[in-house]
């Protein structure tokens, strides 16, 4: 992969309550990176969510690494975050 | 095999490090009552014109102690996030070649990380104490061999006189020592105030060690721990530092969902039949807390009601609602910040008062029996009302009890206001991961939705209810806030712990209320 291939997008803050997406690639298959305090308790239900946004865009997108910086957003934030996220890195909304 | 207690925790019959469990499994509040006589220390006697207390430094002092390996050791927290005291005993215990110590800290902060080499290599084997930060993560995940035991500021002194724990040897950070022994934490450059924490080990330790860095000539005065229990005065060029001990000024929550929840905080109390000329309470320097405070000064101003005293940890803030006349007294185990120092060092209302008399269920009368409502905090909230203090939404031991315990069980309004969510995590839950205070002596819960109150308190839904009417407080059962939580946050995963107990938490009369479990990798 030549490092212009290169592509990142990101949506959120790091404010209490939000979370900060960043969506990079491409990178083999769909890589989930999440940190945070919530993710002790949360991590399985917080996959779901961001692997059902992604799923929404039809073509089920691989090849990229999605990175949640948590600070203890609920799920309808998350994935609003996440599809803003993606949405930018395919080109389809300004940032 | 497992015992049931009295909050319906498991616990281990025995547990490795700790004992046998089921003589003092929890029974209830104020199940266990004292028997037999005080434990003690060993009597010394001075020879007038013979010898010196004058040690030296720290290391001089150490050997002069006979302090050995296997020995307890007790430290005081009122030098905070800025003391170098504790750091220094151990690095001169390890220099001499003692090992396995048990250290009986009143608390243990982040600064205190730099013991944590000294766990590892076995010269701390084992710590009995509140233990914050990096120690309580290092022990959350099994890096001691003996479990921590938790105890509340009244459980402390209890299991000190009562001889659950003996000291060998005391070391007292002193602001101010004299030749004699003589010390006060009111002056020096070290000043922290009061030195409450310290009075019951200087009073049964074996061998009691002030280390200062403010030498003064015989007599200082005020003195708060008389030269008669000290043995050596070590000498050290600094105890602390100045901006860890106190902090500048405290301040008030400006988030107005806090500030939501401190009215509603202050309404019941003053919907309570408490309210009223004498009052007195505990509000801790937290945000919601100070602003309970404020909102309470005002309710105070407006119905002309003049309170009696402040307990407990002393803010500034307080020192101003004495100045005003809305209380007339502070009663001060801890100064928290230069207001608070500079005020107990210059108004005789302003009295310092030992761990014993401030909570102690076994004496003759702590002062958190005279109090009429305590504003605390809690990490969890469950619907019977128990809540935890200690572990972390992970389960990580990261907090000690303080004088959460003691206050709720002596004040006649226990309070416990915080926000339904920090984050995405729920703080009011179907069951608490740890027990420290037992829902019997929880009264209510301030949310930002409103006021709680525990169904056993009937009188107290009764005065809010006629309350509610005229003045707008909304009252929200505890299963609604629970429901509400769980639908806003989703379900949560439970924490994955191994059977290893990694802390004990012994509610105040020494029995066993929790156990804390060592986190899976």
């Amino acid at each position: 992969m030549e490092p212009a291939d290169l592509k990142a997008a990101q949506a959120g803050t790091l404010e209490s309550m939000d979370c900060l997406v960043t969506i990079t690639g491409p990178v083999e298959g769909r890589v989930i990176e999440i940190s945070g305090n919530a993710a002790a308790r949360f991590k399985t239900a917080m996959e779901r969510r961001i692997n059902d946004v992604l799923d929404g865009f039809g073509n089920s997108p691989t090849d990229i690494k999605v990175g949640v910086q948590d600070n203890g957003a609920l799920d309808i934030v998350l994935g609003a975050r996440v599809e803003a996220a993606y949405a930018r890195y395919i080109g389809r909304a300004g940032r | 095999m497992m015992e049931r207690n009295a909050v319906k925790r498991e616990i281990p019959s025995r547990i490795d490090g700790y004992g046998y469990t089921s003589e003092k499994l929890f029974e209830g509040a104020f199940a266990r009552r004292p028997s037999g006589c005080h434990a003690g220390p060993r009597i010394r006697a001075a020879v007038p014109g013979v010898g010196s207390k004058l040690a030296g430094g720290v290391h001089e002092a150490i050997m002069a102690s006979g302090l050995k390996s296997g020995m307890t050791i007790s430290f005081h927290h009122h030098l905070r996030n800025g003391d170098y005291v504790v750091n220094q005993v151990i690095q001169a215990c390890a220099e001499l070649g003692i090992s396995d110590l048990t250290i009986f800290p009143t608390a243990l902060f982040d600064v205190h990380k730099a013991i944590i080499p000294y766990i590892k290599s076995g010269v701390v084997g084992r710590i009995m104490g509140s233990v914050n930060g990096a120690i309580g993560k290092l022990v959350s995940e099994g890096g001691l061999d003996a479990p921590v035991v938790l105890r509340s500021h009244g459980g402390r002194p209890r299991a000190v006189i009562s001889g659950d724990v003996h000291i060998d040897v005391a070391f007292i950070a002193a602001p101010t020592a004299d030749r004699a022994g003589n010390i006060s934490g009111q002056m020096g450059r070290s000043a922290c105030g009061s030195i409450g924490y310290a009075f019951t080990d200087a009073q049964n330790a074996d061998v009691v060690v002030a280390i200062t860095d403010n030498l003064q000539s015989y007599p200082i005065s005020p003195v708060s721990i008389p030269g008669v229990h000290v043995d050596l005065v070590a000498v050290t060029d600094s105890i602390g530092d100045p901006a860890g001990i106190v902090s500048g000024t405290t301040r008030v929550t400006r988030d107005p969902m806090r500030l939501l929840i401190a009215k509603y905080a202050s309404r019941l109390i003053e919907a309570s039949p408490y309210f009223m000329v004498g009052i007195s309470f505990q509000t801790g320097a937290g945000g919601i807390p100070l602003a309970v405070t404020a909102f309470m000064k005002e309710a105070m101003k407006r119905r002309d009601i003049r309170g009696s005293f402040g307990l407990g940890g002393i803010t500034g803030y307080f020192v101003d609602l004495m100045k005003e006349g809305l209380v007339q007294k502070l009663m001060d185990v801890q100064s928290f910040d230069l207001d608070a120092v500079h005020s107990i060092a210059s108004d005789p209302n302003h009295i310092e008062i030992s761990a014993d008399w401030y909570a102690n269920p076994w004496n003759c009368g702590a002062a958190v029996n005279m109090l009429d409502v305590v504003i605390l905090g809690a990490t969890e909230v469950d619907v019977d009302f128990n809540a935890n203090v200690n572990t972390e939404a992970d389960g990580a031991l990261l907090h000690g009890i303080g004088g959460h315990q003691d206050t709720a069980a002596g004040a006649k309004l226990t309070i416990i206001a915080q926000p339904l969510m920090r984050g995405r995590i729920p703080c009011v839950v179907d069951r608490v991961h740890t027990v420290t205070t037992p829902g019997e002596v929880v009264d209510a819960l301030v949310t930002e939705f409103g006021v709680t109150i525990n169904p056993q308190r009937k009188d107290l839904a009764d005065a809010c209810a006629e309350f509610a009417a005229s003045r707008d407080i909304p009252l929200v059962p505890i299963d609604e806030l629970a429901e509400r939580a769980r639908r806003m946050s989703g379900p949560m995963e439970p924490i994955r712990v191994s059977d290893r107990v990694v802390a004990v938490v012994e509610w105040r009369d020494g029995t066993v209320i929790d156990v804390i479990r060592q986190l899976e990798k």
